[in-house]
């Protein structure tokens, strides 16, 4: 069982399935944020039509969330995270003259936002600084692993290594598990 | 968050593939036959590190009153409503007084009949935009205005002189009848993921009746699962330069092999005609 289950926080998706109005407005009040800040990583151009797409998933998706399996910031974050890496699949190429989001790569900027983001930023702590370089451009930025190669000078292979690795990493700290091989 | 801690290898490595790009259908059908498209663990993993290393932004206003609005509660809202909700103030006093129903059904249907004379044209203006949009990406397309990259037997020239751990392996024909007196050889860098495949002599195919298919063995992974290195077509008994496309990235690439497959394609060949082999030193 997940540790915020059986929470407050676990009852706003649930009120959003059942119709209720003001949990709609409660959820983009309180989500809102970090879709938003999410979105502008991945596209700075694109970030409102994005951001209006993620909730509209967000409403159809809602009666799938699980307090059991994940916490309701965790599950947002990811219905989020889903869609903009949809959009990329019609989406040219990030053209190279769009400037780059900052990239806070050294400390968590919202630990505490939630259960699961506690526990991936003290993995992320336990990787070299390379591999959570790579780890933090490809998820929170939703660069490519060729843009990261580009941006970073690390050779294709490596970024692929590094990204596949610590994903692995994170994975088995959120599970409680031992790293599997990877 | 739902996740075998002993899944598929195959399914592992998709898992973590879409986690971080989006799956062609080829790979999202994979998912599924593998009974894997419902294990969120590595979408959990990278939304995690997405929400703790992302800081908090505030979204703009207008946006939060459109989201809003298009949300199945918008339904039973009136306009003014959701502006209120949605904490955004009205853009000015509101000073009429609610309109009764029946004048809002009325001006709903007289919006409904004003739409039914409008949206035809509209649609025309959107086509002519599409095809005038069309015609311009066209035009920036051109030659003159792309990068054009290099034809694949320089750009293999290129990697066989910088890449450092390039290597070189011939192809051993097989018995198969399209293999009968091809040669040539593989080229692979692991470092850059990419390499190029050179024949002489291979059948030319017809692509409404077979394609050739690369597979990669990686010395890390379960030979069942060979990475699929792309599909293509041999157009003449001269050489032929084919780049070397690998879904998955390779660890320690151990063989290449060439089968012939259905048009487009196989997830996982059936390995019945193999038609050359090269096995690499790692």
């Amino acid at each position: 069982m997940h540790p915020a289950a059986g929470t407050a926080e676990a009852s706003l998706l649930r009120r959003v399935a059942a119709g209720d109005a003001n949990a709609v407005r409660e959820c983009i009040a309180k989500y809102g944020g970090l879709v938003w800040s999410i979105a502008r990583r991945f596209e700075l151009a694109d970030a409102e039509d994005a951001v209006q797409e993620i909730f509209l998933d967000l409403w159809k998706s809602a009666a799938r969330f699980d307090p059991n399996i994940a916490s309701e910031t965790a599950f947002v974050a990811m219905i989020a995270r889903r869609r903009l890496i949809d959009r990329r699949r019609t989406r040219r190429r990030r053209p190279t003259t769009e400037q780059l989001p900052e990239v806070a790569i050294d400390q968590a900027a919202r630990p505490d936002a939630c259960a699961e983001a506690a526990q991936a930023a003290r993995a992320l702590d336990q990787l070299r600084p390379e591999q959570r370089r790579v780890l933090v451009l490809s998820t929170c930025h939703g660069m490519s692993h060729g843009e990261i190669a580009a941006q970073t000078g690390m050779p294709l292979g490596t970024v692929k290594a590094h990204a596949r690795r610590g994903l692995i990493s994170i994975r088995a700290a959120l599970l409680g598990v031992t790293e599997e091989t990877p | 968050m739902t996740g075998s801690s002993k899944q598929d290898p195959r399914a592992r490595e998709l898992l973590i593939e879409r986690a971080q790009r989006p799956l062609d259908d080829r790979e999202l059908w994979e998912l599924r036959e593998l009974g894997a498209e419902d294990d969120d663990s590595f979408d959990f993993a990278a939304a995690s590190v997405a929400v703790a290393m992302t800081p908090g932004e505030q979204m703009p206003e207008h946006l939060a009153a459109k989201i809003l609005a298009q949300s199945p509660a918008a339904a039973s809202m009136l306009p003014a409503q959701i502006r209120t909700l949605a904490g955004v103030a009205p853009p000015r006093p509101i000073v009429e007084a609610p309109k009764p129903v029946t004048d809002i059904a009325h001006a709903r249907e007289k919006k409904r009949s004003r739409a039914a004379v409008i949206v035809p044209w509209l649609a025309a203006a959107a086509c002519l935009m599409l095809a005038v949009g069309a015609w311009w990406w066209t035009r920036t397309q051109s030659p003159a205005n792309v990068a054009e990259a290099p034809p694949p037997s320089k750009a293999r020239e290129e990697l066989l002189a910088k890449a450092p751990d390039v290597t070189r392996v011939a192809w051993t024909a097989t018995a198969d009848p399209n293999a009968k007196g091809a040669s040539g050889d593989v080229v692979w860098s692991q470092r850059e993921q990419r390499g190029y495949m050179r024949f002489v002599g291979l059948t030319p195919n017809d692509r409404a009746q077979f394609q050739y298919q690369l597979w990669i063995f990686d010395k890390n992974r379960d030979e069942k699962f060979p990475v699929d290195g792309g599909v293509f077509d041999v157009s003449s008994t001269g050489e032929v330069i084919v780049p070397i496309t690998a879904k998955l990235n390779v660890d320690d690439a151990t063989l290449f092999a060439v089968t012939i497959e259905r048009p487009g394609g196989v997830v996982v060949s059936k390995r019945e005609r193999i038609v050359v082999t090269a096995a690499r030193k790692s």
